[in-house]
């Protein structure tokens, strides 16, 4: 769990913004961007993480690790919905190649 | 899990009537709460409990933040990381089930097609059986009828004509001369002709033929050579060819083979044929 500080005391969150970053990127090869649901939650988090990049250009530290935090949730949900999305595509064409399975292979006629 | 969806509600109730009496929730937690009430009765309770519990832990995190601080960024960051935790548990969770049923249909397709393999090659064993069998009985049939056409070479002559096989008994062996009751050794010669015709094609048909030399009246020999086909064929008959199988005609002397004029002839000419016609030619072939 990210924690909070106070303003002003706070060191750069330059770890959360390199584990967004590879969050992003992951979701990014997994192919979020084919998955709307997983799309607009890796929009958010690019957004946020645009955001929280400026708002370290301004030295609100803890404007930026609140910012990342979001960003990092949104980055996890992304990659989980791409790989659910992925899991129940496969799912579905295990089925069908059984259901096709089954109806492809009548059985021989009885010896008399 | 420590706390139940029930203390959740209870503390978002408090909630409402403590701090935040005045104060409505803030987006993020009603959509938090919201994400975590459809996890928690979805697929994760069972197949990502650990995940459920820190989503469920965060959202107390945010109820006790607006519980004691009201709608503050710090309470709508929990809120919103709450809400995330809870759906990215609910899509683990689905992601695991969706991947088990992929597994157990892999695994039931696999004994579905091992079960029909099986089952084909069961199938073939019984065909290639089958066919043996067949092939054995129609071997064992070949060297019946082989057998009994052998058998019949010794007592009569047998020879294959356009109308069917035709054997050919002589009458002397059969029967005395004008009579038509069969001789003592007649029968154990009609018995091996009954067993090598049982050998034959189950759907042929025969004809008994009775036949004279010329002496005597026609008239007479007519009736001569239809009671001894009748009895050749009752006899038959009774060793087991099928009544409706076989039928007696007579033909006299009319049907000669030899020279009448001679002993030798003549002896040739009184005789007995059974016609054998396969089933294929009897269409075209008229028996009675």
């Amino acid at each position: 769990m990210l924690a909070f500080g106070c303003a002003g005391t706070h060191a750069a969150p330059t770890r959360q913004l390199a584990d967004v970053q590879a969050a992003n990127r992951t979701a990014s090869e997994l192919g979020a961007q084919n998955n709307p649901k997983a799309k607009l939650h890796l929009t958010l988090a690019e957004e946020q993480l645009s955001q929280a990049k400026q708002a370290m250009e301004d030295d609100d530290d803890e404007t930026a690790e609140r910012l990342l935090m979001r960003a990092q949730m949104d980055a996890e949900l992304a990659i989980a919905l791409t790989r659910e999305a992925d899991a129940m595509a496969n799912e579905a064409k295990v089925l069908d190649a059984a259901r096709v399975g089954q109806s492809a292979s009548p059985e021989l006629e009885a010896t008399p | 899990m420590t706390l139940t969806h029930s203390s959740i509600l209870s503390l978002a109730l408090l909630s409402a009537v403590n701090a935040c009496a005045t104060t409505a929730p803030p987006a993020d937690l009603v959509t938090a709460r919201d994400a975590y009430e459809r996890a928690q009765h979805g697929t994760a309770a069972k197949l990502n409990p650990a995940q459920l519990d820190t989503a469920h832990k965060a959202l107390l995190s945010a109820e006790r933040a607006f519980e004691e601080d009201g709608d503050t960024q710090r309470t709508r960051d929990l809120a919103y990381v709450a809400g995330r935790r809870a759906q990215i548990a609910e899509a683990r969770a689905n992601a695991t089930r969706a991947t088990q049923g992929q597994e157990q249909a892999t695994e039931n397709m696999h004994a579905a097609t091992a079960a029909q393999l099986g089952r084909t090659n069961q199938q073939l064993a019984l065909q290639r059986q089958a066919m043996q069998s067949e092939r054995d009985a129609r071997i064992a049939a070949e060297k019946r009828a082989a057998d009994a056409a052998a058998d019949l070479g010794k007592i009569g002559s047998i020879k294959q004509e356009p109308r069917g096989m035709v054997i050919t008994l002589s009458g002397g062996v059969l029967f005395a001369s004008g009579k038509s009751d069969l001789l003592g050794n007649a029968q154990a010669k009609l018995n091996t002709v009954a067993d090598a015709l049982t050998q034959q094609d189950p759907d042929s048909r025969m004809t008994v033929e009775g036949h004279t030399d010329s002496q005597g009246k026609a008239a007479y020999n007519q009736a001569l050579s239809e009671r001894r086909a009748q009895v050749v064929r009752d006899y038959l008959v009774a060793r087991g060819i099928a009544a409706d199988r076989v039928s007696a005609q007579g033909f006299g002397s009319s049907r000669s083979v030899a020279d009448n004029t001679s002993s030798e002839g003549r002896a040739n000419n009184r005789r007995v044929e059974i016609v054998v016609t396969p089933k294929a030619d009897q269409a075209h072939t008229s028996t009675r």
